[in-house]
């Protein structure tokens, strides 16, 4: 039986009569799209800490990284946010593909199953963030199935999702593609790396979330 | 080797429960068969599909290839009546296992399936 209506109802009744700490706001996309630099971006800018690592073998992030209370003004609002940064949601994980990009096989394996871990882990946070950001990486096709079942799992739920064209200062990246794929939910085109055009980002934090 | 397809009914799915219908699907794909539903999944079914992928993951099955193309966004009665219900009016599923599926390439109204055969003999222990 679907119960997503008795679970919306039951986040409704607590949103308005239980003591909120603050809007979790749930980092999500495929791994590499850029989800942990752009944590340590907002994070470094509000509380001057950094949230995780982040290397170019995928899968880094295996655990959801939370930093709480995070304050972001914007205009004349501030927002109260949890930041939660999950692991790169994928279809397939091979250790191989670990081991091909220099990994022993043992620590590739191992690193295979902590990130079949972390996949199961960032799908069962989908029905508890208040709002998501999808991040996904603009020199690459947002066409994937990862993209639109995580979207598709977000809008069934009516969480609200804030799309980030990430990588914007790299000469191959075509937002464009991702505003045509995701004509529906708001896009915000920024460089994490750089933190070009963050703050746009901050101002659709204050006009979508909730 | 052979890669064999198998084209199947929407009513294969209708009747089974989630967890019954997520355990034939990757009972198949882990016997290298490569799937065409005369359907999509839900959202739900595919994120409850990639979890279970997950937990299945070993050093001989590295997971799934998929891509859905839902169904129409014109709406006509029978649709509407089909979703009343609780079903899902049309659309088309491609599910594989990665080792045979090199990539799967999607557009709005369009799929597009490369697969690869490599030798399971090859890789190391």
């Amino acid at each position: 039986m679907n119960n997503v209506p008795i679970k919306k109802l039951m986040k409704w009744f607590k949103d308005m009569f239980g003591k909120k700490q603050g809007i979790r706001i749930g980092l999500y996309g495929p791994p590499n799209a850029g989800k942990t630099t752009l944590a340590n971006k907002i994070s470094m800018d509000w509380t001057g800490e950094p949230m995780g690592t982040v290397s170019e073998i995928p899968h880094e992030t295996r655990e959801v990284q939370k930093k709480e209370k995070v304050v972001v003004r914007t205009g004349n609002k501030s927002i109260t946010m949890n930041i939660l940064d999950m692991p790169g949601i994928a279809t397939k994980i091979d250790y191989e593909d670990f081991v091909s990009m220099g990994m022993q096989r043992k620590d590739a394996q191992m690193r295979a199953k902590q990130a079949t871990k972390g996949v199961i882990e960032a799908i069962k946070w989908l029905e508890q963030v208040d709002t998501a950001l999808v991040v996904m990486d603009s020199t690459k096709d947002p066409y994937t199935q990862v993209n639109i079942t995580i979207i598709g799992n977000l809008e069934a739920r009516g969480i609200p999702i804030i799309i980030v064209a990430n990588k914007l200062d790299i000469e191959e990246s075509k937002p464009e593609w991702i505003k045509e794929a995701f004509p529906q939910h708001p896009v915000v085109e920024l460089s994490a790396l750089t933190g070009n055009h963050v703050e746009q980002l901050y101002e659709a934090i204050a006009k979508h979330s909730r | 080797m052979e890669i064999e397809i198998e084209f199947i009914s929407s009513k294969v799915l209708e009747s089974k429960s989630k967890g019954r219908k997520i355990n034939y699907i990757l009972n198949r794909i882990k016997k290298d068969k490569i799937l065409v539903f005369e359907r999509s999944l839900s959202s739900f079914d595919e994120s409850k599909l990639i979890e279970e992928t997950m937990k299945q993951i070993d050093e001989k099955f590295s997971g799934i290839e998929i891509s859905t193309l839902k169904e129409s966004n014109i709406d006509g009665v029978r649709e509407k009546l089909i979703r009343i219900l609780g079903g899902n009016p049309g659309g088309l599923t491609v599910i594989g296992p990665s080792k045979l599926v090199k990539k799967i390439k999607k557009e709005p109204e369009r799929i597009s399936l490369f697969a690869e055969f490599k030798d399971s003999r090859t890789r190391k222990k």
